[in-house]
């Protein structure tokens, strides 16, 4: 951990932390004590001992209602857009699916993808894209699209097989950079994603996707830590 | 109600384990659980990132952010380590400050008043049951600082703002703040670790 502009000895972990809960550090030093919070436990305990210090201070913050919009887009960001009963969760339509796999299906399910859509604009071509995350000996595990312009990825499972007590989480990994948590997604069921806003710049056609198997909840440390069972790359629609 | 015959501190712990109890029920992917956690703790965490990002827009974008996070990681909550909603506002503050430095848009230019006595003259802030403890021990220890390291360090927290930010709006140089903020942060810990 050293910079140009570092003035606390690297032994002042304390005061980093605390620095890093308080807000007060620029992007790129918030990225290296991440870093950090995932390799180093005792340093990732630091920050929740200010997490904790610091909390009493929350109850001088006001409380605004969000607008009432929020909630509906917030939900179905998370459970998706797909009515019960709709063509995501026939299971017709998922043994068609898994049938058909490969480039037929990719292009049907992008097709379907932006059928869906409420919006009766269609999307310009650059701004969907699919990435198919294919299983070492490559089968589809799961099939990704992603609508650029909402900054969302619906990510259905294929063929993806994972034990009981395990989830699978997604991860974007932008070229020459680490893996990026993108949630945890579901063997079972189509799961949309919102792509956080810093990550939304390097989703691209070099960057790739990949599958690890994960404790329930996802990676406790923000890297991988179980194997990686797919893995993928991006193309355009 | 039995609320005249309930303590107040009894009344927020149990407030607190529904919240405990709520975010479980998150954790196993109870859709109807998720939907009360957001009635309950949204105007806070919206609170949280509007305080920081000052544009709506942006602020409605980090409570989605959030919430969606809050879906998928539920299971790592830990109620031994921080009460829920602590470990929630955290996960606000993070994408917000995270939003806050890729937007870069319109930083705060309010000027900050640093004064350099030692004195208190600032009113005691109004404590909820749930921290009061906590509250108690933070407030003794920020008193032990200079006014204008408290001031800093209580504005970088509310607002998640740069030392950058903080130094042109309290016109002291960068190594200045740094130093007076790393100095407190110290002091701080000292204090709340006796």
């Amino acid at each position: 951990m050293s910079g140009p502009d570092d003035i606390a000895p690297p032994s002042d972990s304390s005061a980093l932390a605390a620095e890093y809960v308080l807000g007060v550090l620029d992007a790129a030093r918030r990225r290296e004590v991440e870093t950090r919070i995932a390799r180093d436990r005792a340093f990732a305990r630091e920050v929740a001992a200010w997490q904790v210090h610091f909390a009493p201070l929350i109850d001088e913050i006001e409380a605004v209602d969000p607008p009432l919009y929020v909630w509906p887009r917030i939900r179905s960001a998370v459970f998706g857009r797909g009515r019960r009963g709709g063509l995501f969760e026939s299971i017709g339509f998922w043994r068609w699916l898994s049938a058909g796999a490969g480039g037929l299906a990719v292009a049907a399910l992008a097709a379907v993808f932006v059928m869906s859509r409420p919006a009766p604009t269609p999307l310009p071509p650059a701004a969907a894209m699919v990435a198919k995350i294919n299983l070492d000996d490559g089968r589809p595990a799961f099939l990704a699209t992603i609508d650029l312009e909402r900054g969302t990825m619906l990510v259905l499972p294929i063929s993806a097989a994972i034990p009981a007590d395990k989830v699978p989480e997604l991860w974007l990994i932008p070229p020459g950079d680490v893996p990026h948590s993108l949630g945890v997604v579901d063997v079972s069921h189509p799961v949309s994603i919102t792509i956080p806003p810093a990550l939304r710049a390097v989703v691209g056609l070099k960057a790739a996707v990949a599958i690890s198997v994960e404790p329930p909840g996802g990676s406790p440390t923000g890297q991988p830590t179980g194997p990686v069972i797919a893995k993928g790359g991006i193309s355009a629609i | 109600m039995s609320d005249a015959t309930q303590t107040a501190s009894e009344r927020v712990l149990l407030d607190r384990e529904r919240l405990r109890d709520t975010l479980l029920a998150v954790a196993g992917g109870d859709r109807t659980a998720f939907e009360t956690l957001y009635r309950l703790t949204s105007a806070k965490l919206f609170g949280v990132c509007l305080r920081i990002l000052g544009r709506r827009s942006d602020a409605e974008d980090v409570l989605q952010e959030t919430y969606t996070a809050v879906w998928h990681k539920a299971g790592l909550y830990d109620a031994e380590r921080a009460s829920p909603i602590t470990w929630l506002v955290m996960i606000a503050r993070n994408k917000a400050i995270d939003r806050a430095r890729v937007e870069a848009g319109e930083p705060r230019s309010a000027p900050i008043e640093l004064a350099s006595d030692i004195g208190d003259t600032a009113a005691d802030p109004p404590a909820t049951v749930e921290t009061a403890d906590g509250s108690r021990q933070l407030d003794r220890c920020l008193k032990t600082l200079e006014a204008r390291q408290r001031t800093l360090i209580r504005t970088a927290f509310f607002e998640g703002a740069t030392y950058e930010n903080l130094a042109s709006r309290g016109g002291v140089p960068l190594g200045t703040v740094k130093s007076w903020i790393r100095r407190g942060l110290l002091k701080l810990k000292a204090c709340l670790e006796q």
